[in-house]
């Protein structure tokens, strides 16, 4: 990726946005390779929905009923989280969840679209920004989901069940090795190859955790203050109340 | 929907950055164009690259958060709880703050 860009994109950036786009196309814990990668080409077709468009408009989601404009690869499940998640993903409740998308896929699958979604966003969102081409479609590398599902993961603190730091299983993979744990980063945990992924891109463009309150030295080309000024104002823009 | 603010913070750049998130999310790409440039003039083709960088990751990011329903840490709820009554956002999600 960025071949003759070598010089402006660093290369611990450039090794993320390669690791993350490539392992879209290789089966995660829930979805095949096919699924992930439908993901993105439903992402990336969304972004001029109609009925979304509307319901955005509109002073609640749910007052507004059609079809949405899909390429119809996809369940229609996963139709309706992936626009949601693009458009109006500030209005999602509990009730959503529970009502509509977990009746549509599993709770696994909710979650690792979800991961799928935001590093699609995370990366075509670099590119889109800088007015450079999008990568094109990863290749697809097949695999088998092991659909292993941590054993102590409970619904406690989000709307989906996370996996407490102190309770990752014996011989489990730790969604936390890089990472604090805080509730961000459990968010995700039910998934844990995701969190483990997602961060990684996460300290690739943002930075790492270590990095965010070591205000002695700074590690972009951004101070902390002007990154954490265009970080509040992304979340400003898109109402999110974390 | 975001309000202008008329009190710089000071940080170097500011306006140009924030132009860049707004373009970012503008329907006239030409607000993007127009404020990639400002920030590459001002700030540098690498000061360029990682707020791109910081966009597309807070973009994705924001989603995980509201798609889960991941509510503030403790300490954090209470180092913010005066910053929130008065911008009002308890009154979006009272459940996760």
């Amino acid at each position: 990726m960025y071949e003759n860009k070598y010089q402006v994109v660093r290369k611990d950036l450039r090794k993320a946005h390669e690791h993350n786009w490539g392992r879209l196309g290789i089966a995660g814990t829930w979805l095949d390779a096919e699924t992930r990668v439908g993901i993105i080409k439903e992402l990336r077709y969304s972004k001029d929905c109609s009925l979304c468009k509307l319901s955005k408009n509109s002073l609640s989601p749910n007052l507004v009923e059609g079809k949405h404009e899909s390429l119809g690869i996809l369940s229609d499940g996963m139709i309706e989280i992936i626009h949601r998640l693009r458009h109006d993903a500030a209005r999602i409740t509990e009730d959503w969840v529970n009502k509509i998308a977990l009746k549509r896929v599993t709770d696994g699958e909710y979650v690792e679209i979800i991961a799928v979604v935001a590093t699609v966003l995370a990366i075509d969102g670099f590119n889109d920004t800088l007015g450079w081409p999008r990568p094109s479609l990863p290749k697809l590398q097949g695999g088998i989901p092991s659909k292993k599902r941590p054993i102590n993961a409970k619904k406690q603190l989000a709307w989906v069940p996370t996996l407490n730091p102190s309770d990752i299983g014996v011989g489990e993979i730790n969604p936390y090795e890089d990472v604090r744990g805080v509730h961000i980063h459990q968010a995700l945990s039910l998934v844990p190859e995701e969190v483990i992924a997602f961060f990684k891109l996460d300290a690739a463009q943002y930075l790492h955790g270590s990095e965010v309150r070591d205000f002695k030295k700074e590690y972009r080309a951004l101070t902390h203050q002007q990154i954490e000024l265009l970080a509040g104002r992304v979340s400003a823009i898109n109402q999110c109340v974390y | 929907m975001v309000r202008e603010s008329n009190t710089p913070t000071g940080i170097r750049g500011e306006s140009c950055l924030i132009s860049l998130a707004d373009g970012f999310y503008s329907n006239n790409q030409d607000d993007l164009t127009v404020a990639r440039d400002k920030v590459e003039k001002k700030l540098g083709i690498s000061a360029l690259v990682d707020a791109a960088g910081i966009i597309g990751i807070f973009d994705g990011i924001v989603k995980v958060a509201d798609a889960t329903g991941i509510p503030l840490e403790k300490d954090k709820s209470i180092a913010s709880k005066e910053i929130r009554l008065s911008l009002g956002i308890n009154k979006f999600h009272p459940d996760k703050n």
